[in-house]
């Protein structure tokens, strides 16, 4: 039925008998040696070539009569697919959409542009520091094996047979170990998240609304809020209650505001001498801080500053979480990205 | 025509957790809370994101490029910025913070009263001299006079350049006063 459906509006009107006869009237032969005659008959399936109506057909032809007809409605000419709602499990008949799907609710479109910062990353900064961190080791060397950094049993109980190793004394978690830099493992930024702690929520709502305004225009994701953790009688802060919002950046998005931190924001810091040295959690993750004079430098606040209370404007943290396995690494790429560091290292 | 079969009229039924006397009586089952596995819906949300504008931003030597932002103006030209900025042109000179003396009146104060006021210089000039003093240390004897010459030499040229402090200065002026 695909020749009826390439067939002309006044022709589909026609009762199908009709067009039965039509299209057989134009008998088609689907050898190669027709090619030669009529090279563009394989390309399209025209109904310009039919032959035009005849008068008895003409008077035949009356579409309005087949709609007065018809006993039933025919679909609406959009026909809107509506993505499922809910996720109800792997069993259920009705699906959702995977992300990646346009029609999908929790589609995202983009990208839409490849940030200039990323791109230098990708040709330039990933390379380099490749290179530049270099360190050779003659085919050969026995490998250095690890030392074993969990407690074992003594067994001095016939249960610690197959027991998992103990986690070291005092801390839980093991620090990362740094590896060196291959062609694997190149150190790059995975996220940016921005905290803002507004304790002054508590009395003023008004000044979490700046707040989440604020973040949001400048990193153009919706932050989300965050609530008290403990009771501090003394500031009058209360377990539980709205006192903050955070907003994490991943991807495009990350690159984008590191770079506007970069090349906007840190020159037009009066007497900014560069991120301290001494920052970073020892595992690759690099932290500073904004004023609120400073959060006002980012072009974003600048355009409507009209938009916030000049007193509830807040100052935020930014944490800059890498790939890196120790802080010397993630420095290593920050710099070369252009963010100058002063003072002392620590680790 | 066969028979049908007696047991197909029984009411063929899944196996169900129902609730029997039995498990009631059971202390550790509730008949409050459902017996059978839940799998309630999840909602899927809708991503709430601003639009974000295309926006050409020139720095202050000229160059552009475009970004993503909120901000709804389509150009953004910045007055300060990495470009100009001494951290990161260091060689600039046209932005080292250097003094225009056109009238001579710096000149003139100097030559009363000598450098001793002037700001102190960044630690460009202790770097060479921390050099200078860890070669000494060592004991390779043409290192050490090599220390020792530049010791000098950094040592008379501090004396030319600073001339008489200003203190020591104005305490000679007040004394030819008083003279």
């Amino acid at each position: 039925m695909a020749s009826v459906r390439a067939l002309s509006r006044p022709t589909r009107g026609l009762p199908l008998s009709q067009i039965s006869r039509q299209t057989s009237a134009s008998v088609r032969r689907w050898a190669s040696s027709q090619a030669a005659e009529a090279p563009l008959e394989d390309l399209e399936d025209s109904a310009l070539g039919a032959p035009p109506l005849s008068e008895e057909e003409k008077k035949t032809f009356r579409p309005w009569k087949r709609q007065a007809d018809r006993k039933f409605a025919l679909p609406s000419g959009r026909y809107n697919y509506h993505a499922p709602k809910y996720d109800r499990g792997p069993l259920h008949p009705v699906q959702p959409l995977p992300s990646s799907e346009p029609t999908a609710r929790d589609f995202v479109p983009g990208p839409f542009n490849l940030p200039r910062l990323r791109q230098t990353y990708l040709s330039t900064v990933a390379s380099d520091i490749m290179t530049l961190t270099y360190s050779h080791i003659p085919p050969g060397t026995p490998k250095k094996e690890a030392p074993q950094r969990l407690r074992e049993w003594d067994d001095s109980s016939p249960y610690h047979k197959n027991r998992s190793l103990r986690a070291p004394r005092g801390a839980p978690v093991l620090p990362l170990i740094e590896r060196d830099i291959n062609f694997t493992n190149i150190p790059e930024i995975k996220e940016i998240t921005l905290a803002a702690y507004v304790p002054a929520a508590l009395q003023d709502m008004d000044n979490l609304l700046v707040a989440r305004a604020a973040l949001l225009a400048i990193t153009g994701v919706l932050p989300e809020m965050t609530k008290t953790k403990t009771n501090v009688q003394q500031w009058k802060i209360r377990a539980g209650e709205f006192a903050g919002c955070k907003v994490t950046m991943r991807g495009n998005e990350a690159y984008e505001f590191l770079d506007r931190c970069v090349n906007l924001v840190f020159p037009k810091i009066k007497d900014w001498r560069g991120i301290k040295a001494s920052t970073g959690d020892s595992s690759g993750n690099l932290a500073w801080g904004f004023t609120p004079e400073e959060l006002k430098l980012f072009p974003e606040m600048e355009v409507n500053m009209g938009m916030y209370p000049p007193k509830m404007v807040p100052g935020c943290r930014v944490y800059v979480k890498t790939t890196a396995t120790s802080d010397r690494q993630a420095r290593l790429l920050l710099q070369s990205m252009g963010l100058p560091f002063y003072g002392e290292v620590k680790n | 025509m066969p028979k049908l079969p007696t047991s197909g009229l029984q009411v063929l039924r899944r196996p169900t957790l129902n609730i029997t006397p039995s498990t009631v009586s059971s202390p550790s089952a509730s008949p409050l809370l459902p017996q059978t596995q839940l799998r309630h819906a999840t909602f899927i949300p809708r991503h709430r994101r601003p639009y974000k504008f295309t926006q050409l931003v020139q720095l202050s030597d000229g160059s552009t490029y475009t970004v993503r932002t909120t901000s709804p103006v389509a150009f953004h030209k910045s007055a300060k910025d990495t470009r100009n900025h001494i951290l990161w042109q260091p060689t600039d000179r046209s932005l080292r913070n250097v003094e225009v003396d056109e009238a001579g009146k710096l000149a003139a104060f100097r030559e009363r009263y000598g450098r001793g006021w002037d700001a102190e210089e960044p630690a460009a000039d202790a770097a060479p001299a921390e050099a200078a003093a860890e070669a000494k240390k060592e004991d390779d004897p043409f290192d050490s006079l090599v220390g020792l010459i530049s010791d000098f030499a950094a040592g008379t040229t501090n004396n030319t350049a600073g001339g008489l402090s200003a203190k020591e200065q104005a305490k000679k002026d007040k004394g030819g006063k008083k003279k």
